[in-house]
């Protein structure tokens, strides 16, 4: 694997269009910051999470409405002031604030777990600057790779550091 | 990747290189507490040990502890709940509406208001326990299955709503919160070492900056604010409602919840400019909390104050609108009953004090500012007491009218509280990035990075040298 050391977004993001368009197989691009639309140059598929998102809100919608019901309803009914048991209105709050609640932990709970994310997790920094001020672009390197017109790339770009990185991610 | 608009003045000032920011915003994680902290710190400290020993003697003694009677049955501790919870709400409203509304200049200030909001509704949660009198209790109004005969809560009563709001409102604030400092407790962790290292890598959850993680951390913080925003208008909503459902004249209102909403954004953003005002000069973050964002933030403190006057002035006008005279006497009372003085306090403190906002020289003079903030924040806590007290102190049986006077306890829980909300704060600032170093760097212009990449390459080593012996 081949990496390419930058100091500025931009760059890296030129550079990481020349290199698709060259059909390199760009493993990653690493930075301390979201740069907007370099997903799409380095073909990140939509992530799935916002469908996610939704079916969590439908699970704790239909969690709140059924615990309600059945407790107020079907288990024991109470008559307090005179007010209906099985009342509609009065279900709103509880139902928007789970739904709430069920979306915000599902949601996150799938973001940790498609990232391979966990407390403690000793994971394998790129680059111990990557989450300071550089930008690192790392390219899969296969038997048919022209590593040399590769790394012609990455300094013509501008990069500050070529280099080679022996383990795989 | 940032556009600079040549009139809009820049979100960060000095330009800062991306090291910049690490550097400046990490510096008081990475040294030594200064002599400002130590300070700050044991004061707080001191006064939690106000708190706990008041709170403890309440436990013991039970409420009768405190100045309540049979007419006034809620008095400080609801006042001072729905007090903190209403400061609660600026955090979230920071972080989640305007990034909807794409405001960048929130980036410098979301990550301290959102602890803000945090620990402001630790503090509210503590007086939801104490006032229940038996807090060993306290899980009572969770819809459990139970010894009762199968009793469960009565889902038709605003109490229980607002055990699901506070309790959902403070997990997803907890939530949004650590999402946000994932990315930045990583940049802690790569320039640490020894145990340090160890602790912030295990919160870090191996972050690792690939743009594959941050597409999704995108779509995940944008859900996120999405769903925070109505949750931030629902939770403030049926506080009020907690009142509004009620028949007590000067609580029986529809305007409730529009009108605790504001309050509680007006009250939020006094806390944080009470906050940001000193903060940014002893941590040394003039430049990224510019004078640009106080005077944001004085904006809206006018803006908001200015609805919660109207609130109280349309108050006035539906109890003489109604022809109930239950309600019109209510609102009499409150304004020239014996405690006009509360009254008064409020509508001075939110309504009155906060015009000085319009003119330029207010929203500049960070002293002023301090001032001002401090005026919120005993205008909003007037606001509920005002509520609270005068709609019950003179109820629909003369006989039983009464006044309501407040202990030394109680005084000393109200003043303790503080001391809960400043430890957690000063610890906040010691242990953890104030300002969101990542989305800070995102709104760098980058022919500034490049400006300061040309004219100093001689120094650039050195720079680096010194990010390595960091920590």
């Amino acid at each position: 694997m081949m990496l390419g050391v930058y100091d500025n977004p931009d760059t890296v993001f030129t550079v990481t269009e020349n290199l698709m368009k060259a059909g390199y197989d760009v493993h990653d691009v690493y930075s301390p910051f979201a740069i907007h639309n370099l997903d799409k140059v380095i073909g990140v598929k939509r992530t799935r999470l916002s469908t996610a998102a939704f079916l969590f809100a439908m699970t704790g919608l239909l969690s709140a409405v059924t615990l309600m019901v059945y407790a107020s309803y079907f288990d024991w009914q109470m008559n307090i002031g005179g007010k209906p048991s099985l009342h509609i209105p009065t279900y709103i709050p509880i139902t928007f604030e789970l739904s709430i609640l069920f979306t915000a932990f599902g949601m996150v709970g799938c973001f940790f777990f498609v990232n391979r994310m966990f407390p403690g997790r000793n994971t394998d920094v790129i680059d111990l600057r990557v989450t300071d001020d550089r930008f690192v672009i790392a390219v899969n390197i296969h038997p048919q790779t022209d590593v040399k017109s590769l790394e012609q790339t990455f300094v013509s770009g501008g990069a500050l550091e070529v280099r080679e990185r022996v383990k795989d991610i | 990747m940032s556009y600079e608009s040549p009139i809009r003045e820049p979100l960060v000032n000095g330009g800062k290189t991306y090291a910049d920011v690490t550097r400046d915003i990490l510096r008081p994680l990475e040294n030594k507490p200064s002599t400002s902290w130590w300070i700050g710190f044991s004061i707080s400290a001191v006064v939690l040990a106000i708190w706990i020993a008041a709170t403890t003697w309440t436990m013991l003694e039970g409420i009768g502890a405190w100045g309540l009677n049979k007419t006034v049955g809620w008095a400080f501790d609801i006042t001072n709940f729905v007090f903190w919870v209403g400061i609660g709400h600026a955090g979230t409203l920071i972080s989640a509406v305007l990034l909807l509304f794409r405001q960048k200049w929130r980036m410098s200030i979301n990550r301290s208001a959102e602890a803000m909001t945090i620990f402001a509704v630790i503090c509210a949660a503590s007086f939801i326990l104490s006032h229940m009198g038996r807090p060993w209790v306290a899980y009572w109004p969770i819809p459990l299955p139970n010894a009762f005969g199968t009793l469960w809560v009565n889902f038709n009563s605003p109490l229980v709503w607002d055990v699901f709001a506070i309790s959902t409102y403070f997990s997803v604030s907890l939530v949004f919160w650590y999402i946000g400092l994932i990315p930045d407790i990583a940049s802690v962790r790569d320039r640490a070492q020894g145990v340090r290292k160890f602790v912030y890598n295990f919160f870090s959850m191996g972050w690792n900056g690939s743009t594959r993680t941050w597409h999704r951390y995108e779509m995940i913080s944008l859900i996120l604010a999405g769903i925070s925003t109505p949750l931030v208008f629902s939770v403030h909503s049926i506080v009020s409602m907690d009142f509004a459902t009620s028949l007590v004249p000067g609580w029986h209102t529809t305007i409730f919840p529009p009108y605790f909403v504001a309050g509680a954004i007006f009250s939020g953003f006094g806390m944080v400019l009470t906050l940001l005002v000193v903060g940014r000069v002893v941590l040394k973050q003039e430049e990224y909390i510019t004078m640009g964002h106080l005077d944001a933030m004085c904006r809206i403190v006018m803006l908001t104050g200015t609805m919660v006057g109207l609130a109280y002035i349309t108050e006035f006008f539906v109890a003489a609108y109604s022809g109930v005279e239950y309600e019109q006497y209510a609102f009499i009372n409150r304004a020239s009953g014996p405690y006009w003085w509360s009254y008064w306090i409020m509508m001075s403190c939110n309504l009155i004090a906060p015009q000085v906002f319009w003119t330029k020289w207010a929203r500049s003079t960070p002293w002023f500012i301090f001032v001002m903030s401090i005026i919120v924040n005993i205008g909003m806590w007037f606001e509920r007491f005002v509520i609270i007290v005068t709609s019950l102190h003179r109820d629909f049986l003369p006989s039983s009218w009464t006044m309501y006077t407040p202990t030394y306890i109680e005084f000393a829980i109200l003043a303790g509280s503080f001391g809960l909300f400043f430890t957690f704060y000063f610890l906040f600032c010691k242990y953890l990035p104030t300002i969101n170093m990542a989305e800070v760097k995102s709104i760098l212009p980058t022919h500034a990075h490049d400006d300061h990449h040309d004219a100093s390459h001689s120094t650039h080593s050195d720079v680096e040298k010194g990010d390595a012996v960091h920590g």
